[in-house]
C-alpha cells in the first residue's frame, strides 16, 4: 500500500541546501562526539585505523539519514490547505486549511541566512499543529508568508 | 465612581478598595508572622545590643511599605468595558495594559476563593482565545458588582448592546426580581451603595443536571487511586505485623534491644501509613470540593457551570466555544455506568482541571445531556444510540471504522475498541478497553490535520490520524487505523471541517436573532 499521495498534487521539495545547512549545524557534535568514543576505544587499547572506521561510519550513517530527511520533506499549496509531508522512518503529513492559521512566522538562524534559507512556521490555535517549513529560499519564504497571509485573511473563520 | 449609578463602567474604574487585603492577607500574615519569629530569637532586626523599639520600628517600616505599595497596585489597577473590549491597566513601575476582545470570548468565570466568598467578594475571569497570560482578571468586586459585569460582558459578546435585556429571571437578589415582575423601574439597591452598578438582568437558565454529594463521593471511592492507596497501606500493615512477629519471636530473650528495635520499627511503619491516607484524603478531598454542587445549566447565553464547596466558581461558557469533548468512564465505575467529562476551551488552560470539567461524575443520562449541551445537533439520526454505541461498543458496531485485527501487534489491548465515526456534525473517536475514552471533536472546531506512520505500522499497513485541538487536555487521536481508512478519514475529514466552518454560528450569537 502507497503513502498518502492525493491526486494531482505536485509537492515543492526542500532545497538541497539545506542538507548543507543541517551538515554545517550538525558536524561539530557528531564529530567532537565520535572523536571523545574513538579516544576513549583507542586508550582501552582499540585499534586507530578500526577506530577511525567506525567513526568514519557514524558520520556517513548520519549524513545518509539526514540526506534521506531533507529529500523526504516537502509541502504543496492546495486550493483550501497547504500540506506538509516530512520523515521517511516515520512519516507524517500535516494538512492546515487557510482559514485556520493564526499567524505566519519566518526565521532564520545565521548558516541558514549564508545559504540563503530560512524557515517558515504556521501557527494555528492548535499546539498540536506541527507544520513547519524548512529550506525555503529566502526570498520563496517572503513570498509564501505574504501569499498564506492572505489567503488566511480571506478565510479566516472563528474558533 | 461614574456620576450616574446605571452607567456601565465605559470609565476606567477600579476595583473593590479591600483587594489589596483579601490579597494580600495571606502573605502579609507569613510575613509579620517570619518577622516576629526572626526578632523574637535577634535574627533579622534586633542587632546583637539594640533595644527591642528598633526592631518593631523595623517591622513597622516594612508593614507601612508593603501596604503602601499593595494600595499603589490597588490604584494603578483599572478596567473598562468600551470599544467591544474589556481593557485592564495595571502595574506602577511596569506598566501592564491588556485588552480582550468581546468578539473573541472564549468564557467569563466568576470566582469566589474562600476568604473572598466569606466577606461576599468574587473575582471576574475574562478568557478570550490566546495564550497564557491572555485571560483578564479582576479580583475583586463585590459579588452583585462581579455577577453583573459578567452578564454585562456576556451580553456584550453576544451583540444585544448595553440596554439591560428583560426581566431578570434568576436576579441575585430577590427583591430585585420582585420589583421586576410588578413592572416598577429597577431601583438602585440601597443595601450595596458602594459600587454603582445595577444588576443587569442574567438571561434565564434551566438546570440540566446535577451532581449530589452521595455520587461524587462514590466515584471518589470507587477509583483506582483509591484501589492501589488502601492496598499500599493494608501491604504496609500486613509488613508491619509480620516483620514485627518475627523480630519478637527473634528478640524475645534480649528485652531492652530487642523491644526498641520493634517500638521504632513500628512507628516508623505507622508514619508511612499515616502519611499514605493523608496523601489519599488531601487528593480525594480537592476533587470532591472541587465537584461539590457541580449544577449545569443551559441558557441564551451557553452552558453555566457552577461547583465547589468552599472555593466556589461560576462558569458561562458561550454556544460555540467548546472545542472538544472526553467523555471517560474508569473501570471501578463500570459497575454504576458513571462517566466524567472533559472539555477543551481556548480560553482555558490545561492545567486548570477545576475549569475544564463539564460533569466530575454522573449516569450515562447526564454524560448524554450534557454531551448535547455541547453539541446540540450531532448530526445523526440516531443520536442516542450512536453515542450509546461509541460508549461501550467495539468493532464495527453502528458504522465505526474499526482498527483491524493485525493491530493487535502494536496494540494488545485497546485494538477491540479502537475505531471512528463521522456523524454529520463531529467525529467521534473510541478507544480504551478498560479505562473507556470517547472523544467528541465538531468538525467546525478542527484546526488542523495529520497523519503518520512509524516502521512498525508500516510493517502491518495501520497509520494514525489526529485532530488538533486547541490547547486542554483533550487530545483526539485515532491511533492504528488501516492505511487507507486513514487516508480516506484524512480526506473526508478535511473536506467536512471545511464545509462546517463555512456555515458556522456567528461569534455574537444572538446578533442574528436581534437584528
Amino acid at each position: 500500500m502507497p503513502w498518502f499521495e492525493p491526486a494531482g498534487v505536485t509537492w515543492t521539495y526542500a532545497s538541497r541546501r539545506l542538507i548543507a545547512a543541517r551538515l554545517v549545524v550538525g558536524i561539530l557534535p557528531v564529530a567532537l562526539l565520535s572523536a571523545a568514543v574513538g579516544a576513549l576505544a583507542a586508550f582501552l587499547g582499540a585499534h586507530p585505523a578500526g577506530v577511525a572506521a567506525c567513526s568514519l561510519t557514524v558520520i556517513a550513517w548520519w549524513a545518509w539519514v539526514l540526506v534521506r530527511q531533507v529529500t523526504a520533506h516537502g509541502w504543496v499549496e492546495r486550493q483550501d490547505d497547504l500540506m506538509v509531508k516530512r520523515g521517511r522512518m516515520f512519516r507524517r503529513v500535516t494538512v492546515v486549511p487557510y482559514g485556520r492559521m493564526q499567524y505566519v512566522e519566518v526565521n532564520a538562524g545565521p548558516v541558514a541566512r549564508a545559504l540563503g534559507l530560512a524557515r517558515v512556521q504556521l501557527h494555528t490555535a492548535s499546539p498540536g499543529t506541527d507544520a513547519h517549513l524548512s529550506g525555503v529560499p529566502a526570498e520563496e519564504a517572503a513570498r509564501l508568508r505574504d501569499r498564506l497571509t492572505v489567503r488566511g485573511e480571506a478565510r479566516l473563520a472563528g474558533l | 465612581m461614574t456620576g450616574e449609578p446605571s452607567a456601565p463602567p465605559e470609565e476606567w474604574t477600579r476595583l473593590h478598595i479591600v483587594t489589596p487585603v483579601l490579597l494580600a492577607g495571606r502573605t502579609a500574615g507569613v510575613f509579620v508572622a517570619v518577622a516576629v519569629a526572626q526578632g523574637g530569637q535577634g535574627g533579622l532586626f534586633a542587632a546583637k545590643n539594640a533595644p527591642p523599639w528598633v526592631a518593631l520600628a523595623g517591622i513597622l517600616v516594612v508593614i507601612v511599605a508593603v501596604a503602601a505599595i499593595a494600595f499603589g497596585q490597588w490604584w494603578m489597577n483599572q478596567f473598562r468595558v468600551a470599544d467591544g473590549a474589556v481593557h485592564q491597566r495595571k502595574g506602577i513601575l511596569f506598566r501592564q495594559y491588556r485588552q480582550a476582545r468581546l468578539d473573541r470570548l472564549q468564557a467569563v468565570d466568576v470566582v469566589q476563593p474562600l476568604v473572598a466568598r466569606v466577606f461576599g467578594f468574587a473575582e471576574v475571569k475574562v478568557d478570550v482565545a490566546g495564550g497564557k497570560a491572555s485571560s483578564i482578571r479582576l479580583q475583586y468586586l463585590r459579588v452583585e458588582d462581579a455577577e453583573a459585569l459578567r452578564n454585562e460582558i456576556v451580553a456584550l459578546a453576544a451583540g444585544l448592546g448595553r440596554a439591560p435585556a428583560g426581566p431578570p429571571a434568576t436576579a441575585s437578589s430577590p427583591d430585585l426580581a420582585g420589583a421586576a415582575r410588578s413592572g416598577e423601574p429597577i431601583p438602585v439597591p440601597a443595601a450595596a451603595p458602594s459600587r454603582d452598578r445595577v444588576p443587569v438582568a442574567a438571561a434565564p437558565q434551566r438546570e440540566v443536571y446535577a451532581v449530589p454529594p452521595g455520587r461524587l463521593l462514590g466515584s471518589i471511592v470507587a477509583s483506582w487511586w483509591t484501589v492501589t492507596i488502601v492496598g499500599l497501606v493494608l501491604i504496609t500493615i500486613v509488613a508491619i505485623v509480620v516483620v514485627g512477629a518475627v523480630r519478637v519471636g527473634k528478640f524475645a530473650g534480649d528485652a531492652v534491644s530487642g523491644g526498641g528495635g520493634i517500638e521504632g520499627f513500628l512507628n516508623g511503619g505507622a508514619y508511612g501509613v499515616l502519611s499514605g491516607l493523608f496523601a489519599f484524603f488531601a487528593v480525594g478531598w480537592a476533587r470532591f470540593a472541587s465537584g461539590f454542587g457541580f449544577i449545569a445549566a443551559i441558557s441564551a447565553d451557553g452552558i453555566r457551570l457552577q461547583h465547589g464547596l468552599l472555593d466556589t466558581r461560576r462558569q458561562t461558557v458561550p454556544p460555540g466555544r467548546v472545542q472538544a469533548v472526553r467523555l471517560r468512564q474508569p473501570l471501578p465505575w463500570r459497575h454504576f455506568d458513571w462517566w466524567d467529562i472533559t472539555i477543551n476551551v481556548a480560553g482555558y488552560q490545561d492545567d486548570e482541571k477545576a475549569d475544564t470539567t463539564l460533569l466530575p461524575v454522573g449516569p450515562r443520562r447526564d454524560a448524554l445531556y450534557a454531551l448535547w449541551l455541547v453539541l446540540p445537533d450531532l448530526g445523526d439520526p440516531d443520536p442516542a444510540g450512536t453515542v450509546s454505541a461509541a460508549l461501550s461498543g467495539k468493532g464495527a458496531d453502528n458504522g465505526f471504522t474499526a482498527t483491524p485485527r493485525r493491530a493487535w501487534l502494536v496494540d494488545p489491548w485497546q485494538w477491540r475498541r479502537r475505531g471512528v465515526l463521522a456523524t454529520g456534525r463531529a467525529l467521534l473517536i473510541r478507544r480504551g478497553l478498560f479505562a473507556r475514552d470517547l472523544v467528541v471533536v465538531p468538525h467546525e472546531k478542527t484546526q488542523s490535520l495529520s497523519i503518520r506512520q512509524g516502521p512498525i505500522q508500516r510493517l502491518l499497513s495501520l497509520a494514525t490520524v489526529e485532530v488538533h485541538s486547541t490547547r486542554g487536555s483533550v487530545h483526539p487521536v485515532a491511533r492504528h487505523l488501516d492505511l487507507s481508512d486513514a487516508i480516506a478519514l484524512l480526506d473526508a475529514q478535511a473536506v467536512r471541517a471545511r464545509e462546517a466552518r463555512a456555515r458556522q454560528s456567528p461569534e455574537q450569537w444572538m446578533a442574528t436573532v436581534r437584528r
